[in-house]
């Protein structure tokens, strides 16, 4: 068994089929690449070909897999089937930096443990609260209220095998001025975290020194490079800065950009972390072409250095 | 009829499944561009398919709610400023379907928040100044028997507050000075033969939506529906299908996408079986005026349907 599994966080948008019977019968009726990508066993078998053997899935495909599948457990017996199995969910903790949102933030957080305790998964990655653009700058009374929702969250998942992983977005309203804060101020026993290593650095951290400070926090990552490391507060903290107007993208496949990977698996072996590497692929106008040039890197580049 | 008044829908863009590059579609570049591409096919007026989800989760480059608009334009004046500048003259249209607030076993979670963001949806329509807002009556009917299994015991409650909700909505639009019409969609609890009942407990106010491919799937005819109605046709939609429906797919959550046989249900106009020569025909000698939109809706390619609907429209209107 490898130190580590690969993994993908689920950024297909609605795919409206479990398996397409007549393919080539779909295929002709306007003879374009559609029908490549309109079935979820075309999708899973994509990935496991790569070698991609789990998936982490978001809590928007929900509405759209809960009715094809009929349960939480008929989409991961499908998925295994086809060499996949489901990892996790993210999760938004929307507000939770709010006291009086609390009961909310909490039940919430419960009910997407629940949702995958019933995918089989183990992991909830779990961006801390909601942007910064109209909720920041957060006093230091809120970061404690994010932490202890968190810690309460953390709780209830350990409870049924799941581990949360803290994961901060660049536009978020915990950002580099409060982000270690809280990772510090929650319960090292119930709350992990989750590099996005993209993320992170283009919200200012840099990369190799916090996954060196904080590596024993370390539940999974979601790995993507970026050209946009240590981008200005003018543009963190602006209004949903996250789809550019002009289609400039903030991520780009492992490889394609200029963090440190390399060095990010050297540190790796040194601290010997295992466990689920989810790949994403957020912003790619080919999911399926990420996910072999992602392959191939990984093979070529990374994997060499510690697998 | 006068083919430069014919608007196209933006629901040419398929927003939400899976395609390559449809992550183009999220970006505001994306939507100038096809304004422009859109006015050089000949069309001068557009019609937005009104969706809040695009409110949440930072994705406001898609201008297809008062949110977005209001965050990248400022208001709708400046849409409408932005439009007129790519050679899109005016809004004809808003549509609105209830589909994402189906969500969870509460009847008053879907009423509360279809009212809420139909009423916005409404406003944002008068803002643009379009001349109707059509909006399907319900979700999926697969879709309300996922998180309503008891359905059939609950309709009667259903239909009552749908048409109060209706009703409600009858009332703004009459005093904003838009038409409020009600679609028809094979897939609603109200489509096919199941409009009529419903539609007669409505305010008079609210006008009928011809969608032509809708009515073939439900095997409606779709002169002897205009025929049947033609004193309340609110707007008429012309699309087009292959698809009949006889295994009541209609019924199953995804109806769009039926489940056994995988098709694509609405065809680019023109492409289908739908006559659409024949219905343009039929509304000329009825001396029909009121709002005619082309719908291109799951398209495997917008740009070429915008072509192929030009194409059609240059052809039946020769």
């Amino acid at each position: 068994m490898p130190n580590i599994r690969y993994a993908n966080m689920c950024h297909w948008k609605t795919i409206p089929y479990r398996k397409i019977e007549n393919f080539r019968e779909f295929y002709y009726e306007d003879n374009t690449n559609s029908a490549y990508y309109s079935d979820w066993d075309k999708i899973l078998k994509y990935q496991s070909a790569l070698g991609f053997e789990g998936i982490e899935i978001a809590p928007w495909d929900l509405a759209d897999i809960l009715p094809l599948f009929g349960s939480p457990e008929s989409f991961t017996a499908f998925a295994k089937e086809r060499g996949v199995e489901v990892i996790g969910m993210f999760h938004g903790a929307h507000a939770s930096h709010d006291a009086g949102h609390f009961d909310e933030a909490v039940r919430a957080g419960r009910e997407a443990v629940d949702t995958i305790v019933r995918f089989g998964g183990t992991y909830m990655n779990t961006c801390p609260t909601q942007n910064y653009f109209g909720t920041g700058p957060l006093s230091r009374e809120e970061v404690q209220q994010c932490a202890k929702v968190m810690n309460e969250i953390g709780r209830y998942a350990t409870d049924r095998g799941v581990k949360i992983g803290l994961h901060n977005e660049f536009f978020c309203a915990i950002n580099l001025s409060n982000h270690r804060e809280l990772i510090e101020s929650t319960d090292p026993k119930l709350v992990h975290y989750c590099i996005d290593t993209a993320q992170i650095s283009i919200m200012g951290e840099d990369l190799l020194t916090f996954y060196n400070d904080y590596h024993d926090r370390i539940s999974t990552f979601h790995l993507k490079d970026t050209a946009s490391s240590k981008l200005p507060d003018s543009v963190r903290f602006s209004q949903d800065p996250e789809i550019t107007d002009d289609g400039t993208r903030w991520f780009w496949e492992p490889g394609m950009g200029e963090l440190d990977l390399k060095g990010l698996y050297s540190l790796l072996k040194q601290h010997g972390f295992k466990g689920w590497m989810s790949i994403e692929y957020d912003g790619s106008p080919d999911l399926l072409a990420s996910m072999a040039l992602t392959r191939y890197f990984l093979d070529n580049e990374l994997r060499p250095i510690y697998d | 009829m006068k083919t430069e008044k014919i608007a196209i829908s933006l629901d040419l863009i398929n927003r939400h499944n899976q395609e390559p590059n449809r992550n183009r579609y999220e970006s505001r570049y994306f939507w100038e561009e096809l304004y422009r591409l859109i006015a050089a096919a000949g069309f001068s007026a557009i019609e937005i398919p009104y969706e809040p989800v695009w409110q949440f989760g930072g994705r406001s480059g898609v201008p297809m709610n008062r949110y977005c608009v209001n965050t990248k334009y400022g208001d709708a004046a400046g849409y409408l400023a932005q439009l007129q500048a790519s050679g899109i003259d005016r809004v004809a249209g808003v549509t609105f379907d209830p589909n994402l607030f189906m969500r969870n076993d509460s009847l008053d979670f879907y009423f509360g928040a279809s009212g809420h963001f139909a009423g916005e949806g409404l406003d944002h329509a008068a803002d643009l100044g379009a001349d109707y807002f059509a909006i399907s009556p319900s979700p999926f009917h697969g879709r309300v028997a996922q998180y309503h299994p008891d359905l059939t015991d609950k309709m009667e409650t259903f239909t009552t507050r749908t048409v109060e909700l209706l009703s409600g909505l009858a009332a703004k639009a009459e005093a904003r000075g838009v038409s409020l019409v009600l679609r028809s969609e094979y897939w609603s609890l109200f489509g096919g033969k199941r409009l009529a009942p419903f539609y007669d407990a409505l305010p008079a106010s609210i006008k009928l939506d011809v969608d032509t491919a809708n009515l073939f799937v439900s095997g409606i005819s779709a002169p002897d529906f205009i025929a049947a109605h033609s004193g309340r046709i609110g707007c008429v939609h012309l699309t087009d299908t292959d698809f009949v429906d006889t295994g009541e797919v209609w019924k199953t959550p995804n109806p769009e996408h039926p489940s056994g046989r995988a098709t694509q249900v609405f065809r680019d106009p023109g492409s289908g079986s739908v006559n659409l020569a024949q219905i343009v025909r039929q509304l000329d000698s009825l001396g029909y005026e009121g709002p005619v939109t082309a719908s291109a809706r799951q398209t495997r390619d917008p740009f070429r349907a915008v072509l192929r609907t030009r194409a059609l429209l240059n052809q039946i209107t020769k």
